[in-house]
């Protein structure tokens, strides 16, 4: 009965989450292209703010990652003198924010850019979403949106960013190049969309770990006090 | 360990202070409990543990959240920068406030598991209809506090929840729009809506505290049910301490385990917990393609859109919820356990199947095959309320044990 009683709980439990994996994927029926993303390899975290800074940044912000933020993360850790060179005469608590003025970006693309904080977070796939849009820049098949704004899996394809890494059309032997800069700049904003992740993940192994030795202590506790219980 | 504690000096001060021993032996050391309890027991003193971690945690994102709808650089918001200022520069805020949202969806699996085991063992019947009640207002302010605290990062599902919600109370006949205002705080949701939504936030679970004791209380005076639902004699029980303490005690290691992986490694729970469209800040000029509420209100929500006119709609969740209350009194079977009644058994289990169906309607995108399958399920919600009333004419229940 007890036994029962416990799977009786466990699959109720299960059955609230289980929903889940079939509703992860919905979407606009194109499956995303996987990211190959580590958000505690330095080498690609620093190609990743390269890419940022120097590609999206002409654009977009991420306004709650500051200069100062890219020294104190472990994860980037950047000297004070590449950050005096990335910030120039912009103070050292200000944020990563563009130059566009959201006025000029109206006019030019018909909408303002998003800030990217924590965009890794705000769309179903995360780093794969980031990483698929970037390289899904093509032709319409059916010729209505123009090239460089029909990306493969931007809902409802027609997508106001202009093709960013050129995609489109792009020589065969820079494919490499172009998708681990996408691949790149998706792992730093994954890790930006969460600066505290990889700490979470480490604190989180000794957290867990302790309380699965302190369940077994607890259950044969409480096997000891039941001793004396007749059923 | 206790019996020590009180042969000490300072505890004896006390006892003739505040009677103290007479209170741990009456709601301790000498309550009796049914010996033959199972693992669904544990869910109220889980219940216990989470609303004080929700309390606890809460108390402290308090002192660093700004509830305010003012906005800021790239179109957000005062309030959802504080958020992110916890998420980033507060020491350890990205803990407290994931264990805060990890504890708001806890909160509800244990205690509908709690509900589950009340459902199939018959605990809401005599005596104990009145801690039944108690149990259904708590589920009530639970609901209404997870609906308030969700609003405050003020991302798109925030405000366009808020909306939605807001908008059902505009449905009712004559006070309708009054209270949708009163509620709002004006004709939209905007950021009197923030701050008073915030403000009962905070006052919601110290009620819940409060009616917790009562709950608690009540189960005191009435003791607890048991698996085979029969009246226990006292040769059966055994006392709380030491051991449903002990027992209680590995029940908290189990759930703190799971609760801390999931904190720790998957706090979003792949946009059950936080959902995805949240981190995207609230914009009243763009509604999102597809609003749903926390998993947690989901099965309400399909209720509500099972019904073509938006009145009938409001009034059936709010029934739905409602007849939970005459619960005991609807039930006219004199057996209590699931155990002893075959067809109510089917039936039970039917019943928690048909949440679930409906939580995952509400969860997903309204196709018309789920509309059905949800009507369906809130066709057989009610049902089973009411076929209570009659069970007891054909269902033929096993005999009863004398002793557990």
């Amino acid at each position: 009965m007890k036994l029962k009683s416990i799977l009786f709980a466990g699959l109720m439990a299960t059955s609230l989450v289980a929903v889940g994996p079939a509703q992860a994927s919905e979407g606009h029926g194109v499956e995303l292209k996987h990211a190959k993303v580590d958000t505690t390899d330095r080498e690609q975290l620093r190609r990743g703010l390269t890419v940022f800074t120097e590609v999206c940044m002409g654009c977009h912000s991420a306004k709650y990652v500051t200069y100062k933020n890219l020294m104190d993360y472990p994860e980037l850790a950047l000297s004070r003198e590449e950050v005096d060179e990335l910030r120039g005469d912009k103070p050292l608590t200000a944020g990563l924010i563009t130059d566009l003025s959201p006025e000029d970006a109206e006019v030019s693309y018909g909408k303002v850019p998003p800030d990217l904080s924590v965009m890794a977070n705000a769309r179903r796939g995360g780093a794969d979403y980031i990483y698929s849009i970037l390289t899904g820049f093509e032709h319409d098949p059916e010729g209505k949106i123009p090239d460089g704004n029909y990306n493969l899996y931007f809902p409802g394809n027609r997508i106001a960013m202009p093709d960013p890494l050129s995609w489109l059309d792009h020589d065969e032997a820079d494919t490499e190049m172009l998708e681990q800069q996408a691949q790149d700049v998706a792992a730093f904003l994954a890790f930006i969309a969460d600066p505290h992740q990889n700490e979470r993940r480490a604190l989180g192994f000794w957290v867990v770990g302790f309380l699965i030795v302190l369940t077994i202590v607890l259950y044969l506790l409480k096997k000891a006090v039941w001793a004396d219980v007749k059923h | 360990m206790l019996e020590k504690l009180m042969q000490t000096r300072l505890f004896k001060w006390l006892d003739e202070r505040s009677g103290a021993e007479a209170i741990i032996k009456s709601q301790l050391t000498e309550y009796p409990v049914p010996k033959n309890l199972n693992y669904m027991w544990n869910f109220g003193s889980l219940a216990l543990l989470v609303l004080t971690i929700q309390i606890l945690t809460g108390i402290f994102l308090a002192m660093f959240y700004k509830p305010s709808a003012a906005l800021t650089y790239g179109g957000y918001t005062v309030a959802f920068d504080s958020v992110e200022r916890i998420m980033r520069d507060v020491n350890f805020g990205w803990l407290i406030r994931y264990m805060h949202a990890v504890g708001a969806s806890s909160f509800f699996v244990v205690v509908y598991l709690h509900i589950a085991r009340g459902l199939y063992y018959g605990s809401y019947k005599g005596p104990r209809e009145l801690l039944w009640i108690i149990g259904v207002v708590i589920l009530l302010i639970m609901q209404g506090a997870a609906f308030f605290g969700y609003l405050l990062p003020w991302g798109q599902m925030s405000f366009w929840g808020a909306t939605v919600i807001t908008n059902l109370f505009g449905a009712l006949p004559v006070v309708g729009e009054f209270l949708q205002q009163l509620l709002r705080g004006g004709f939209s949701v905007g950021d009197p809506t923030l701050n008073r939504f915030f403000s009962l936030h905070y006052l919601f679970p110290l009620l819940l505290a409060a009616i917790v004791g009562g709950h608690i209380h009540a189960l005191h005076v009435v003791h607890s049910n048991n698996p085979e639902g029969i009246d226990i004699d006292k040769k059966d029980t055994i006392p709380f301490h030491p051991y449903y303490t002990v027992k209680d005690a590995f029940g908290v290691g189990v759930f703190l385990t799971i609760y801390c992986y999931i904190v720790f490694f998957n706090p979003q729970m792949g946009g059950y917990f936080i959902e995805v469209d949240n981190y995207t800040p609230a914009n009243n000029l763009q509604t999102p393609p597809h609003i749903a509420p926390v998993w947690y209100l989901t099965p309400w929500y399909t209720i509500l859109r099972s019904f073509e006119s938006k009145l009938l709609g409001v009034l059936a969740m709010g029934a739905s919820l409602a007849i939970l209350f005459f619960l005991p009194w609807l039930d006219r079977s004199k057996v209590r356990s699931s155990r002893y009644r075959p067809v109510y058994r089917q039936m039970v289990i039917l019943f928690f199947i048909c949440v679930i169906v409906l939580g995952y309607c509400g969860h997903s995108a309204p196709t018309p095959t789920l509309k059905l399958v949800g009507q369906i399920a809130t066709g057989y919600y009610f049902l089973f309320f009411f076929a209570l009333l009659v069970l007891p004419k054909f269902e033929k229940t096993k005999p009863l044990p004398d002793r557990v």
